[in-house]
């Protein structure tokens, strides 16, 4: 009884019940998308294009545009000018990545330094505030969410292919290009999601950290998309609730579960491998027994 | 007796990467159940003209695929590239029916599932290249013999009428390059055009019917005989390096 109230005592009042369904909404997106960038392995993007934002949510403070809208728009610029840069055979991926993420965060340091009032907000979207998530927040995430899944929902067997073997997706009709302009659009909405709950600086943890510890544990990719989710919302309700008990930020403490979650899927792994190597050491040792070579 | 039909002709076909040319004026056709081997040195252009040849790479010349010039994606639907294994991610989550079933994306519109259809003509593709019961297990689980199949699998389950294998042999323990050289035969007799790229000369000139030899241009183009003698070896490999490439 006292383990149940402590899980409901948090959400007593209804500021902290939006904090819990935006950071449900994060938990499950971010996870979502995280699994695709996982496995094209482009985490450092993932990390880049959370940084880059910081231009898209200056710029829209200073002239009073839709944070949401500035957001998106710098993510979308970031992976076109990434993509661009990368037409260049002598330049590589993560230089690509690197100088456009410079050039982006730069931006954005130089427009906050342009308005001093636009520091103290801008703290709340670089570590997130979620408790102070209003029902607009919520209906905008919630949109967002929406349709960010049904994007990945639509376009999953093409972002499959297109992820396992790009050259056989494109000779069997699947617009390759297209399906990596979808996926940096999702990264974008990921990311403008997370603002409000971990934050621009940690919302790489939920994009990456959720799907890598599912990365260990599953063969499939839809099953690996369900235990990302799973650990995606358990570290989200996990880490709201924890830090309402121990006063500690909500955002940091929700990444911090996230890692906890990989830390877990880990060790799983390494036992599961461990325990399948001595089970195919037993299997080589009966087959030569049997073989009486 | 009349000529089966030209599944592949290649006219003066160049590729460049910047300033070097890895291609020059190669010229030659492919007719329908012909097994021919690639053969060449490292860097003679053998991926490079697969990925040509798939659309991959840019290149100047004319390919035409059961006579349609390729101009477009959709042009090269009938060819099927199977990369070399270092090429792929085989430790990718997917399992052997999710990638045979991607073959037939062809034939399915953005969005669309495979429906039962589709799913029987992965389950042949699979049983026609022996893995009929390995459908649910993930691909990181099979040996490297078993995954070639298993990508061999997508390429029929596309109804692909052109297979380019680019190094399938490499890696493959000598009962499983045997075994995959029947099977090669046996899809060639049902009407299945191959080329495969190999560096395994003995090889070449045991199993295959045809061998194009190719350096940055063809060298020798004939059955094994005519284009693996001692003179078209030097030209294509070298003075003398030749003979312990053959060794």
């Amino acid at each position: 009884m006292a383990a149940l109230s402590w899980v409901t005592d948090p959400y007593q009042s209804e500021f902290m019940r939006n904090a819990a369904m935006v950071a449900v909404l994060v938990g499950v997106l971010a996870p979502t998308v995280g699994v695709w960038v996982v496995l094209r392995r482009l985490a450092y993007l993932g990390d880049a294009m959370s940084h880059g934002t910081l231009a898209g949510v200056a710029g829209a403070f200073l002239i009073g545009a839709s944070i949401t809208v500035g957001a998106l728009a710098a993510g979308v610029t970031m992976g076109l000018l990434v993509a661009v840069l990368e037409r260049q055979r002598r330049v590589s991926e993560d230089s690509a990545i690197g100088v456009v993420e410079t050039f982006m965060f730069a931006l954005g340091v130089i427009l906050v330094s342009r308005n001093d009032n636009v520091g103290v907000d801008l703290t709340h979207f670089l570590f997130g505030q979620i408790v102070t998530a209003t029902r607009h927040d919520l209906a905008v995430n919630g949109l967002l969410t929406l349709v960010a899944l049904l994007l990945v929902f639509v376009a999953f067997h093409d972002l499959r292919m297109t992820t396992f073997d790009a050259a056989h997706a494109a000779q069997v009709g699947i617009p390759v290009g297209a399906i990596g302009t979808v996926l940096i659009v999702l990264i974008s909405i990921t990311v403008v999601v997370s603002l409000s709950t971990v934050g621009l600086l940690m919302s790489v943890a939920m994009l990456i950290t959720p799907a890598a510890a599912a990365r260990l544990v599953t063969h499939q990719v839809a099953t690996m998309t369900a235990v990302a989710i799973g650990i995606g919302g358990a570290s989200a309700l996990g880490g709201l609730t924890l830090s309402y008990h121990l006063s500690t930020p909500p955002g940091p403490t929700i990444a911090v579960v996230t890692v906890g979650w990989f830390a877990l899927a880990a060790g799983w792994s390494a036992i599961a491998g461990r325990s399948a190597g001595i089970a195919g050491r037993h299997h080589v040792g009966r087959a030569v027994a049997a073989s009486d070579v | 007796m009349t000529m089966p039909e030209v599944v592949l002709r290649v006219d003066d076909l160049s590729v460049a990467y910047g300033r070097h040319r890895a291609l020059e004026h190669v010229s030659f056709s492919v007719r329908r159940g012909e097994l021919a081997a690639v053969i060449g040195p490292n860097g003679a252009g053998k991926s490079t003209m697969f990925r040509a040849l798939s659309g991959i790479v840019k290149y100047s010349g004319n390919v035409e695929l059961c006579g349609v010039h390729c101009h477009h994606r959709r042009d090269r639907l009938v060819c099927a590239y199977i990369p070399q294994r270092t090429d792929i991610d085989l430790d990718f989550p997917i399992t052997v029916d999710q990638l045979v079933l991607s073959g037939r994306r062809r034939f399915l519109r953005l969005g669309q599932r495979p429906g039962s259809s589709h799913r029987a003509a992965a389950r042949d593709a699979l049983a026609r290249v022996g893995l009929p019961d390995l459908g649910a297990r993930p691909l990181t689980q099979l040996s490297g013999g078993q995954a070639q199949r298993a990508f061999l699998a997508r390429a029929l389950a596309q109804e692909a009428d052109l297979i380019l294998l680019d190094e399938a042999l490499s890696g493959v323990d000598q009962p499983g390059v045997d075994g995959m050289l029947d099977l090669f035969g046996q899809l060639c007799e049902d009407g299945t055009t191959m080329l495969v790229a190999t560096h395994d000369l003995a090889l070449a000139r045991r199993r295959f019917t045809r061998c194009i030899a190719i350096n940055r241009q063809v060298i020798a183009d004939g059955t094994p005989a005519e284009a693996l003698d001692d003179r078209a070896l030097e030209a294509t490999f070298g003075s003398g390096s030749f003979r312990s490439v053959v060794a």
